[in-house]
């Protein structure tokens, strides 16, 4: 796949701050790509450092060939974005803020798919600041694409969704890359990382911890849950079986993250038939982008 | 069309959606001069009438009210919630964004003065100026001293909050001490002297001068120095601008 970003040993500074520490990661065309981690991470400083408009202090960056900082004029016709907190003129009604942008680039012949893909036909005559948020993120997700970029950058889109506009906006993200659009998007929703990227960089602390296929990701984990329920079971007992990563007891409901889940389990029923402990509602749980973050979180603290 | 003219466009249409400063830009001055027009009632100002006088100073008032409002505490408003960052990540040209804003302030304004003129000409035997030409000259002059000035005033605020607080400080001050408003020779000798350092007292005296008694040229010091705040406010205010209220 040709990739249409690269970024080489990125770095960022706010003072004696490192927001950015050797970042280096690459896009493919067509790729749903997911920059996730914690507020404060370091995704927006990286993502606006990709569209142009925050200087770098060092490392290589590439978008469609151009350096950001050098080429930002030529870029911003090929590139859509859409901010954090996504903010126009308050009383602009949602037909000429269309109209506004529209007139900003010289090719939107598919603005009319656009809008009714949003669903924005009913909302035409209505303010800006009257809409609401999953609203608000339509007009300006529709600002972002009405000129069919090569790569839309979407940041924390889905900040303060509702779980059905956020499922909405997963569909309109997949609607644009399958018309020919790659998607850079942050997030710290792990579960929409999961659901909606096809790879992601994990961010912690202005560190890349982890770059891959989130499925991939979890299975290089190799991290697996065990969970029943139990009202007489001890936890220390537990958290000593052979292959106990960590135990989490949430009134007698224990989620065991373990290295080697058959053991793990043989080991627990003995106990349990030793010790005449009830064991109900035993399964074997994949580890989730939150488990995988935690587990990394975890690793940086005690490192 | 053309995206600077869809920019300016805009801008209006918002502009007049916002009943506060609409009041504040139509209403305001109308009133004003109607409150001392009943003060001054057909008492002579220098062997000139009240009118004549007072109604100029208020459109100068409204140069003010313009660049300080509906110029400088919108930008720094759109500055703040990221709009103008927001452009800046389009293919419009910066320089078409500020074009906008200053052709849609000079629209506002010259609605307003049309506005002003037309109260007193019916209410208040207002005459047309008696150097027309010099009095636009004058106008245009005082356009390219305040707009500027009233961009850097507000860009050197942080936020709306202070971009607005900023301007109601300096346009009170100019409304009380230059003049405009209330008659210099009544006041102490020392706001006499403060009234001569305010921008607004010399587009003041400039406008009445053309308006009654003398051409462009005959006023040589009030328009040498609203010429060198102009240059200076220019200068100023493109080293100054800022498109975005974060760090880069």
């Amino acid at each position: 796949m040709d990739s249409v970003i690269t970024v080489k040993q990125l770095r960022k500074q706010y003072g004696d701050v490192d927001a950015v520490k050797d970042v280096s990661f690459s896009v493919g065309k067509g790729e749903i790509f997911g920059i996730i981690g914690p507020n404060g991470a370091g995704k927006t400083t990286t993502i606006e450092i990709l569209e142009g408009i925050r200087k770098r202090d060092g490392g290589e960056v590439q978008v469609l060939g151009m350096d950001p900082e050098k080429n930002r004029r030529n870029l911003n016709a090929r590139i859509g974005v859409q901010f954090q907190s996504t903010a126009i003129q308050e009383k602009i009604k949602v037909k000429e803020a269309l109209d506004l942008f529209s007139s900003f680039y010289p090719n939107n012949d598919n603005l009319g798919d656009l809008i009714e893909k949003l669903g924005l036909d009913e909302k035409m005559d209505v303010y800006f600041e009257d809409l609401s948020g999953g609203w608000k993120q339509r007009v300006t997700l529709a600002l972002a694409t009405l000129h069919s970029p090569e790569i839309v950058f979407l940041d924390e889109p889905s900040m303060g969704l509702d779980p059905q506009a956020r499922r909405d906006l997963w569909d309109i993200i997949h609607y644009l890359r399958d018309r020919g659009s790659t998607i850079i998007v942050t997030t710290h929703y792990m579960e929409e990382a999961e659901k909606l990227c096809d790879r992601i960089a994990m961010i912690y602390g202005g560190k890349l911890e982890a770059l891959g296929e989130p499925k991939q990701l979890l299975e290089d984990l190799a991290t697996k849950y065990l969970s029943f329920y139990s009202r007489d079971a001890d936890e220390n007992i537990l958290s000593r079986l052979p292959g106990v990563i960590s135990l989490e007891n949430t009134e007698g409901h224990y989620r065991i993250m373990t290295e080697q889940l058959q053991r793990t389990s043989y080991h627990l029923f003995k106990e349990g038939e030793e010790r005449n402990w009830t064991i109900e509602g035993f399964q074997f749980e994949r580890g989730t982008l939150d488990d995988l973050f935690v587990h990394l979180l975890h690793k940086e603290e005690t490192a | 069309m053309n995206s600077l003219l869809k920019v300016t466009k805009t801008e209006i249409v918002l502009f007049f959606r916002d009943k506060t400063t609409v009041f504040w830009t139509f209403l305001f001055p109308v009133i004003m001069i109607w409150l001392f027009g009943s003060m001054f009632g057909d008492q002579k100002i220098n062997g000139l009438s009240y009118s004549s006088v007072y109604i100029p100073s208020w459109i100068a008032v409204n140069i003010m009210t313009v660049s300080f409002f509906t110029l400088g505490t919108v930008l720094a408003n759109y500055r703040e919630k990221g709009i103008l960052r927001r452009y800046q990540l389009t293919p419009i040209k910066p320089w078409k964004i500020l074009a906008a804003h200053t052709i849609q302030g000079a629209v506002i304004f010259g609605i307003s003065a049309i506005v002003i003129f037309l109260f007193g000409y019916f209410f208040y035997d207002l005459q047309l100026p008696a150097y027309i030409g010099s009095t636009f000259g004058a106008l245009l002059l005082s356009l390219i001293c305040f707009f500027p000035f009233g961009l850097l005033m507000t860009s050197l605020a942080k936020d709306t909050k202070s971009a607005a607080a900023i301007s109601s400080l300096l346009l009170n001050l100019m409304l009380f001490l230059s003049g405009a408003t209330f008659p210099l020779e009544v006041m102490p000798q020392v706001l006499q002297y403060v009234a001569k350092i305010l921008p607004l007292y010399y587009v003041v005296e400039l406008l009445r001068a053309t308006w009654n008694t003398s051409p462009l040229w005959d006023n040589g010091v009030d328009v040498l120095v609203l010429f060198l705040i102009g240059v200076a406010s220019i200068f100023l205010s493109t080293k100054f601008f800022r498109w975005s209220g974060q760090k880069v």
